[in-house]
């Protein structure tokens, strides 16, 4: 994985559920004190689509979107560079990145983004 | 706790209402409810008013105030309740406990969007907003790619394959076209929407494995309800609904953070309290409303609300015992799907279509033989928020 992914999970301190996003009380056992953590390695495709019907802001004719589970627990959505779902299983390995997901008010907005291995 | 009754039922046509505004959607629904109620010039001590979009899409906040005044039911107490796609069910749940309390006798409910306002690709990021803000919306999720991903999981896991699918579907608009307040009227014709050479034209993928008729529509709309005492009920003379059971529960706000993607834990808990409640078990029930706002989730709900085992709602669809006169008539006004999708005004429609199957007032080609008790599932966002409703049907 990319070292410069920007993404920021938590990690209780008490029983070591992993949350993204972040929680103030940790969903397992709802204590509130947290470690920030970084996504690491590769991470597994859990689930993914393809959307043709986009909302304002996205000048394209699909996107093609994820989630993610990192070999440290942290999952996440992200995009996927892909031309087509028929490349893409569930249970693949995909590499990280940060990178460009949108326009938005007239600047760049960077995110997660997902580059098949397999 | 007082038992809460419902009097009255409104709707209006759901569907492109260009000719209205939001508030003539609402004013419009609430007097056929109160109507219906037969309350004449009689006032209600509340208004609720269920609506998401009014500030976003109308520029127009504080609408319960403005509705109660257009409607002359000053000084009734008035408020605007927004609960993303569940803001129906919210409404009238704020309705049923005023009552249930002591606090009111008579609440006028009333649910209302008008999503034709703007271009589709607005639409769409006006319903992406119920997503979460950093981890989610940038990335151009929409609530139809939710779904797609959450149908990928469980289609693979449950072996749900199109048919199931297509089987929901072309019930829902073989309902949708009987029910005179449905946005789409036209039943599918299966060789042409799901086969042949045009089938990849005529039902496009939207969010993959999801394909148009999987969806519900984007619609205008509003129905209304009036709840109130049983004493006040009694005064009628014709047969009412109670609320015999009410259940509300939360998921996680993303669907990535779920410990098992494809479990609605929601709804199983929000029908597991409703059910208690009513000291009842699926298998008392009726006719259901259930929120499909994508094939796969009428299909998914039917089982977590416990209808069917786990895996076997897809076949119970494909064998009919969803249709009306089979095991439990699901979504028999045509659902999300046919009867359309205004956000607020959903959660109310469907409580007004229950309390029309228990007065058996239906055409015969709706109408659930004997129905006494029903169901409704509405959801907020992607299944995390859910209310469940069972309303019991009382002959005086």
């Amino acid at each position: 994985m990319s070292s410069d992914v920007m993404l920021v999970a938590h990690r209780c301190q008490t029983c070591g559920k992993v949350h993204y996003p972040r929680h103030d009380r940790c969903l397992r056992c709802k204590r509130r004190e947290f470690d920030e953590i970084h996504p690491q390695g590769n991470a597994k495709l859990l689930t993914y689509t393809a959307i043709y019907s986009l909302p304002c802001g996205f000048d394209q004719p699909f996107l093609i979107l994820g989630v993610g589970e990192f070999e440290n627990n942290v999952r996440a959505l992200g995009q996927i560079k892909t031309d087509s779902v028929k490349r893409l299983w569930t249970g693949m390995v995909v590499k990280a990145e940060w990178g460009p997901i949108r326009f938005q008010a007239d600047r760049i907005v960077s995110g997660l983004v997902f580059e098949p291995l397999e | 706790m007082r038992e809460v009754a419902i009097i009255g039922a409104g709707m209006i046509p759901f569907g492109r209402r260009e000719q209205d505004e939001l508030m003539d959607m609402l004013a419009t629904a609430s007097l056929i409810a109160l109507d219906d109620a037969g309350l004449g010039d009689t006032s209600v001590d509340a208004v609720h008013v269920a609506n998401v979009g009014g500030g976003m899409l109308q520029h127009q906040s504080a609408i319960a105030s403005s509705l109660t005044d257009r409607l002359s039911l000053l000084p009734a107490a008035a408020e605007t309740i927004e609960n993303g796609p569940a803001s129906g069910a919210s409404a009238v749940k704020a309705g049923f406990l005023a009552v249930a309390s002591g606090y009111y006798d008579k609440v006028l409910v009333v649910g209302g969007e008008k999503m034709h306002d703007i271009s589709a690709p607005r639409a769409t990021d006006f319903v992406a907003a119920m997503t979460h803000p950093q981890a989610e919306y940038p990335y151009g999720i929409t609530m139809a790619g939710l779904g797609g991903m959450f149908a990928r999981l469980y289609m693979e896991k449950y072996k749900i394959t199109p048919l199931h699918l297509h089987a929901v579907s072309v019930k829902n608009h073989e309902m949708g076209a009987l029910n005179p307040y449905a946005h789409i009227k036209s039943p599918i014709v299966p060789e042409s929407v799901f086969e042949g050479d045009f089938a990849e034209i005529n039902n496009p993928i939207v969010a993959d494995p999801l394909r148009l008729y999987d969806l519900c529509p984007v619609s205008d709309g509003a129905a209304a309800v009036v709840l109130s005492t049983v004493e006040v009920a009694k005064r009628s003379g014709r047969p009412y609904a109670v609320v015999a059971g009410f259940g509300q529960a939360t998921d996680t706000h993303t669907l990535a953070q779920r410990e098992d993607p494809v479990e609605l834990k929601a709804v199983t808990l929000a029908a597991r309290a409703a059910f208690d409640m009513a000291n009842l078990t699926p298998s008392d029930i009726h006719v259901a409303e259930l929120h499909d706002a994508f094939t796969i989730l009428e299909i998914a709900i039917s089982e977590h609300v416990g209808f069917f085992k786990k895996g076997e709602g897809g076949e119970a669809a494909l064998d009919g015992k969803t249709c009306l006169g089979g095991q439990i008539p699901i979504n028999v006004s045509g659902g999300l799907k046919a009867r359309g999708h205004p956000l607020g005004a959903t959660g109310v429609a469907q409580v007004a279509e229950i309390v029309w199957q228990l007065r058996h007032e239906l055409p015969p080609e709706r109408q659930v033989q004997n129905a006494e008790v029903g169901l409704t599932i509405n959801l907020g966002g992607f299944a995390n928020n859910v209310l469940c409703f069972i309303l019991k049907r009382v002959q005086p």
